[in-house]
């Protein structure tokens, strides 16, 4: 079964009491062979998987990182939610940074 | 309490520009300072990040830092590029053709992880130049870009504040 990794950091962590979770993909439907899980998806999910957080407060102020390049970056991706998570990819939280 | 969670990590990239790191060791300024040094400076110029005691009239015990560290590390070594190459002047003495030299020669951005009591540096970077203006300037930028993009967070602790309530902090907006 396709899953993806998600890592939660600072706010993230601290609403879960996660640092990592592994979540499995919707399974295939009859239009798609291959389960997929468009990004834009993944709040929701995450939030319903955790209810009674503060989770869902914190991804709506969170960007996406998908394996190491940072989505909704419009730069680098013509339309963030076009980008679909197939299984296999790192998935991270980036809550509001403060470093320096 | 919480445990950091994997992915930060101590981390190191060396670059053309310059040395980025990502350490749970104290920062040793002058090791920093020395790393950056090159006969063709005539100036270096350096800032360091400490951890303050206060917080809008809240008494600060320390800061808790944690970085997703694979991708704080190519971001500030991505900032490094920048700064060398926004900062630069055309050298007609060095190089054959009229190729752009950075006015900058070295940099080093070393950020501490985990616990950084009151006092104690968090983030030091250095910036080697032939010239002071660059250097001062790139240093600025290298932290301002640092603050904003590098992918590391900040917790701060208050004096008679719960520890699970401890915020973690946003260089936007605060």
């Amino acid at each position: 079964m396709p899953t993806i990794t998600v890592l939660y950091f600072a706010a993230a962590s601290t609403a879960t009491g996660l640092t990592t979770e592994e979540l499995p993909l919707p399974a295939p439907s009859e239009s798609d062979n291959a389960s997929c899980l468009p990004l834009s998806a993944l709040a929701d999910l995450l939030a319903a998987r955790h209810p009674g957080t503060k989770l869902r407060e914190v991804l709506a102020q969170s960007q996406w990182a998908v394996d190491e390049e940072m989505v909704d970056d419009p730069a680098q991706v013509d339309d963030p939610a076009q980008v679909v998570l197939r299984g296999g990819e790192e998935v991270a939280v980036i809550c509001p940074v403060s470093g320096g | 309490m919480a445990t950091a969670p994997s992915a930060s990590v101590e981390a190191r990239l060396d670059i053309p520009e310059g040395t980025c790191v990502l350490t749970y060791e104290p920062l040793d300024v002058q090791s920093i300072i020395h790393s950056v040094a090159d006969d063709g400076a005539g100036a270096t110029a350096v800032f360091i990040g400490t951890t303050r005691n206060s917080f809008k009239g809240k008494v600060v015990t320390r800061l808790d830092y944690q970085a997703y560290s694979k991708m704080a590390i190519k971001t500030m070594a991505n900032i490094l590029r920048d700064a060398h190459s926004r900062y630069t002047r055309s050298d007609h003495h060095t190089t054959p053709s009229d190729t752009k030299a950075s006015s900058l020669i070295k940099s080093a951005v070393h950020h501490r992880l985990g616990t950084v009591p009151v006092g104690e540096p968090s983030i030091v970077i250095a910036v080697s130049s032939p010239h002071r203006k660059e250097a001062f300037v790139a240093c600025e930028l290298i932290l301002e870009e640092v603050k904003m993009k590098a992918q590391i967070w900040k917790r701060e602790f208050y004096e008679g504040e719960r520890e699970d309530e401890a915020e973690w902090k946003a260089n936007t907006g605060h």
